[in-house]
């Protein structure tokens, strides 16, 4: 007689499964979701009018503070205007994906939307802060703005795609600027890095809470997003002189700040 | 330098090490919170070959755990993200431990070798199943004499045969052990007669018939949560080797006469001074025992065979099987036993 009983979950049918069978199984439980949107839907343009107009303000405070920037490092002030230049060229370039799907940005929300940061970022210019105005720009909005354009890339129209290919290269080297400033100046700006970490990092969370809803109509996942900025924002800290520890400690905020 | 990419069993575990590793936070977090988590390089710590060589190696936690699978998108991330951060910090040779090959051959991740800027190099990883299969033969061969099975004369049953670690299992049982005959038991009928047909023999059965009959069982399948199996209508004795993942058969299958020993673990010939793997590993002994696919990376870097070994399904030979093995014993290795269950050494297990 049959020793086994084996009861799946459709029937009472004897099933043997092997670990890759029953992981595919568990996985295509889900979606893949490899269907780009519908970027002409209205629900698509209404979500896109905020996104887009994100990306447009976040670039041009981009350009205004490594401008800003300059008069506090007057030796880098050259290469920081060269960086802010390239800024101005993004935002161009996303104001021309708005127009080519018909969409206005919304750009009274993104100026209140980068509000927190910009003021943060103002204090510290006031100050004299290099540390902290570095952190703010050149790590934390920029990591942001790598993860956003990380998962926006296989979810975007044709048109937008190419722009924003072109574009997260560039940020990577903006990232990279101001984590060779602070790597070269690690012992003295610890200490402003971890502070400047513990005001800002809540910020980005908060923001990137607030624009989950509509990521999520342009098939932008939450979680994805949060993961891509930490994996950038770490990558950082790591290069910069921060152990694994005091990276998982300062990092933590994004998760459940 | 070799890596190992392994993650935690279970979404309280996770939590539970994260907690004993001193973060709070992240032993709080539910479930999205280490879906939105980045994975770590949690640990280096350097390992001496019975030979006296010595090599670095670095555990990376995928920050994956089983309640993803639901999650396609996320677990295909994790996994992704992991190797990528193995190569970025230069390790040489990594192993996919516990679902992360699984998730890798069942996504076909092999078309997602773009990584943000990063293209991944696969011949710096390898799944680590030549070692494992290798290693379940060995338990095999070494374990079924201890309890009275004379090979030659027994029937061993293969299930989940058709599989990448399975059909290594068949070729080497019937090739170089000579076993008396083998059941193949799976799921799909033609990989089934496929596999039949390169072996020039075996027999293929449901897996109630396959388990009245065998002496020997190799699980190297997962069990359906339901399974249950009447001891009484085993062979008596009957040696279940389970090499499956996650490991769970001795819940299912216990009494006289049964013996079911972990399949795919090995031992080393010391301690290793590694903390967090200890933790979330959840060996006997922790500190020498550890995942056959673990253990293909550090062999990999003392042979300076740096290759993704084990690669894609069905490509283990007997002869890879040959040259991982005779790492295996060169280094220190030893397949777990049933004397090592049956009769733990306290001293060894606390030293």
């Amino acid at each position: 007689m049959p020793t086994i009983q084996s009861i799946t979950n459709a029937g009472s049918r004897a099933e043997v499964e092997t670990s890759r069978d029953l992981a595919a199984g568990q996985l295509i439980a889900e979606s893949s979701g490899d269907e780009l949107p519908d970027f002409t839907s209205p629900v698509y343009k209404d979500a896109y009018s905020r996104i887009n107009a994100i990306v447009i303000e976040g670039e041009q405070e981009a350009h205004d503070n490594y401008i800003s920037l300059g008069t506090l490092i007057p030796d880098q002030a050259e290469e920081l205007a060269r960086l802010a230049r390239m800024e101005l060229k993004h935002m161009k370039g996303f104001t021309a994906c708005a127009a080519n799907l018909g969409v206005e940005a919304d750009m009274p929300f993104a100026k209140e939307f980068f509000t927190p940061l910009r003021d943060n970022f103002q204090a510290g210019l006031r100050d004299g802060k290099v540390v902290t105005c570095l952190l703010i720009q050149s790590l934390l909005i920029e990591a942001f703005a790598i993860a956003a354009y990380h998962i926006y890339i296989p979810v975007a129209d044709p048109f937008a795609r190419r722009i924003t290919e072109a574009v997260v290269k560039d940020e990577y080297t903006h990232l990279n600027y101001g984590q060779e400033w602070l790597k070269a100046n690690f012992e003295a700006s610890r200490a402003e890095l971890e502070q400047a970490n513990r005001q800002n990092l809540p910020h980005v969370r908060r923001m990137l809470e607030r624009v989950a809803a509509d990521a999520a109509v342009l098939q932008m996942e939450k979680s994805a997003l949060i993961e891509d900025f930490m994996i950038a924002y770490q990558e950082a800290l790591t290069e910069i002189g921060f152990n694994s520890r005091e990276i998982a400690r300062m990092a933590v905020v994004a998760l459940v700040g | 330098m070799f890596g190992l990419i392994g993650h935690s069993t279970s979404l309280a575990a996770a939590c539970e090490l994260a907690e004993r590793l001193g973060y709070p936070e992240y032993a709080q977090g539910d479930l999205d919170m280490w879906c939105s988590a980045p994975p770590q390089l949690v640990e280096n710590f350097s390992v001496t070959s019975a030979t006296g060589k010595t090599i670095e190696g670095a555990y990376i936690d995928s920050v994956f755990v089983p309640e993803m699978l639901r999650r396609f998108k996320t677990a295909k991330r994790k996994v992704l993200n992991a190797m990528e951060l193995a190569q970025k910090r230069g390790i040489a040779i990594t192993a996919l431990g516990g679902f992360t090959s699984i998730i890798f051959e069942d996504m076909n991740l092999l078309k997602e070798q773009q990584v943000r800027a990063t293209t991944l190099e696969w011949e710096r990883f390898t799944t680590g199943n030549t070692h494992t299969a290798w290693v379940i033969c060995h338990q095999v061969e070494l374990n079924a004499p201890r309890i009275g099975i004379d090979l030659a004369k027994a029937r061993v049953a293969v299930i989940g045969a058709t599989g990448d670690i399975g059909s290594a299992v068949c070729r080497w049982l019937s090739q170089r052990t000579g076993v008396a005959e083998l059941l193949l038991v799976a799921r799909k009928q033609q990989p089934l007669l496929d596999l039949q047909s390169e072996l020039g023999g075996g027999r293929i059965l449901a897996l109630e018939e396959a388990l009245q009959q065998a002496d020997v069982v190799v699980w190297v399948a997962s069990l359906p949560e339901s399974l249950s199996i009447d001891p009484a209508n085993l062979p008596n004795p009957c040696l279940m080797i389970d090499g499956g993942y996650p490991k769970n058969l001795d819940s299912k299958a216990s009494g006289a006469g049964i013996h079911v020993l972990k399949g795919g673990i090995v031992e080393f010939h010391r301690d290793i001074d590694w903390q967090v793997v200890a933790l979330a590993a959840e060996m006997a002994k922790p500190q020498r025992q550890m995942f056959a696919c673990f253990a293909e990376a550090m062999l990999l870097d003392f042979e300076e065979l740096h290759t993704n070994f084990s690669w894609g399904r069905n490509h283990i030979t007997l002869e890879k099987m040959e040259l991982i093995g005779a790492a295996s014993l060169r280094h220190g290795f030893q397949a777990l036993g049933l004397d090592s269950l049956s009769a733990p050494a306290p001293s060894l297990a606390t030293a």
